[in-house]
């Protein structure tokens, strides 16, 4: 495991996702996985998914229980909302006390423009924990269950995955924007090291927001449509 | 040795008296630019001159060879050649019109040398801001209307053009800022004083 984050620093916001703690000694990463009780499949699909682009194993990810996917999926949402965004508005807020007079009026705006996006990243996230998450939890369940409730199938009907798919709006866009806005527009700051972290940290979450992204449309979707059909068609009702 | 051959640049000179095409080729002269001269006396010569010569890169034109409706015609020599300047002598400027440079009722030799030398030399005016020196005059105006929360049929109506004309300098103001959603572009516009915080659209 240790020679894992030594290969690749970008996963160490992965792996403490998934729960695990420094000090693992020379365990391999199968051992650390079964320590704290994560599939160690599905914790290599995710780490290689980050570490190389290219990679994407949609199929052999959708074959994880959408369970798995959620809790991971979800652990992910808070350490967006609790972790970086905070950090990402500490740099945005600093910046703008220690600004030049003329220029504070710049960074006012772009840290308005950021707590607007955080407003949004919050309402999209939540969205998904409250209604989408328990939802697919669900599906599952009654599929494994083979017991369908008459809700459940009627939900399907009418609000079926697609319909929350056609509004899954990109969260990334902002974001780009922002650095956009940081590097072409805004003039030059003061504080020269704030403004790196800050702009680090936004390429950061963007990087991380589309793989997060990329695993929600390409694996998590396909898969709940796939939870739907099934049990419409053993419910009988398809 | 291998022959450099340099390139001209294509000016025309487009008026109805001998004497202005002469006046205007001396100032021309005097500020230093030997460029391909070619004249015309009316609005059908000039026309006929831009169709049949590529890359003109300047026109200067009094404004007595434009029949009315004046801005009509000028538009129309206008889009024959997106890429040429133009510059207008007359008495008094024309509405939306392409002409980069006007010379109105100017009186001395000094200023006239001075408003060609801005013609030929100096990048294209803007806005009196550096960072904007990227987007068009008309760009601007569709980034203010974008920025302050304006949709495109409205945009269209407000500046007299096609709601896909609006959409093209949408993409082109994206490509060119490298921002793409409509909040962006209001931090942008603000930034740069194109628009106050006021003007935006609850």
């Amino acid at each position: 495991m240790a020679e894992v984050i030594l290969l690749d620093y970008k996963l160490i916001p992965i792996i403490s996702r998934f729960g695990v703690e420094y000090g693992f000694g020379n365990k391999t990463v199968s051992e650390v996985c079964v320590d704290y009780g994560i599939n160690v499949w599905f914790f290599l699909e995710i780490i290689n998914s980050y570490h190389n682009p290219e990679y994407f194993p949609e199929k052999q990810l959708q074959n994880f229980s959408a369970q798995l996917i959620i809790r991971y999926l979800s652990n992910t949402h808070s350490y967006y909302l609790n972790t970086k965004v905070p950090e990402i508005e500490g740099y945005i807020n600093e910046m703008e006390k220690k600004a030049s007079e003329e220029n504070q009026k710049n960074i006012k705006l772009l840290n308005d423009f950021f707590r607007d996006y955080k407003n949004e990243l919050k309402n999209h996230l939540d969205r998904e924990e409250q209604n989408i998450f328990p939802y697919i939890i669900m599906l599952e369940n009654n599929l494994s269950k083979m017991s369908f409730d008459e809700n459940l199938i009627d939900k399907i009907r009418k609000e079926p995955i697609e319909k929350y798919e056609r509004s899954h709006d990109n969260v990334e866009l902002k974001l780009n924007d922002l650095k956009n806005l940081i590097i072409r527009h805004l003039p030059p700051v003061l504080s020269k090291e704030l403004c790196q972290k800050l702009l680090t940290e936004l390429f950061r979450l963007e990087a991380d927001l589309e793989n997060h992204s990329r695993i929600e449309d390409k694996v998590l979707i396909p898969k709940v449509k796939l939870l739907e059909h099934k049990i419409l068609e053993s419910s009988g009702k398809n | 040795m291998e022959k450099i051959e340099t390139k001209k640049i294509k000016v025309i000179i487009a008026a109805q008296q001998f004497l202005y095409r002469l006046g205007i080729k001396t100032i021309i002269s005097a500020i230093g630019v030997e460029p391909d001269l070619l004249e015309t006396n009316s609005f059908r010569s000039t026309k006929n001159c831009l169709v049949r010569n590529s890359e003109i890169a300047y026109l200067v034109l009094n404004e007595d060879i434009l029949p009315t409706p004046k801005d009509g015609h000028l538009n129309e020599l206008g889009e024959l050649c997106p890429e040429c300047k133009f510059m207008l002598i007359g008495n008094e400027p024309i509405e939306n019109c392409p002409c980069a440079n006007y010379a109105h009722n100017i009186e001395n030799q000094k200023e006239m040398v001075e408003r060609f030398q801005e013609f030929f030399f100096e990048p294209e005016k803007n806005n009196d801001d550096d960072s904007l020196i990227q987007l068009s005059e008309r760009e601007v105006e569709v980034l203010k209307a974008v920025a302050q929360g304006y949709a495109n049929k409205e945009i269209a109506d407000k500046l007299f053009i096609s709601t896909n004309t609006v959409i093209t300098h949408r993409k082109n103001i994206t490509e060119k800022l490298g921002i793409k959603t409509i909040a962006g572009l209001t931090v942008y516009a603000i930034m740069n004083n194109l628009i106050c915080p006021k003007d935006v659209k609850g």
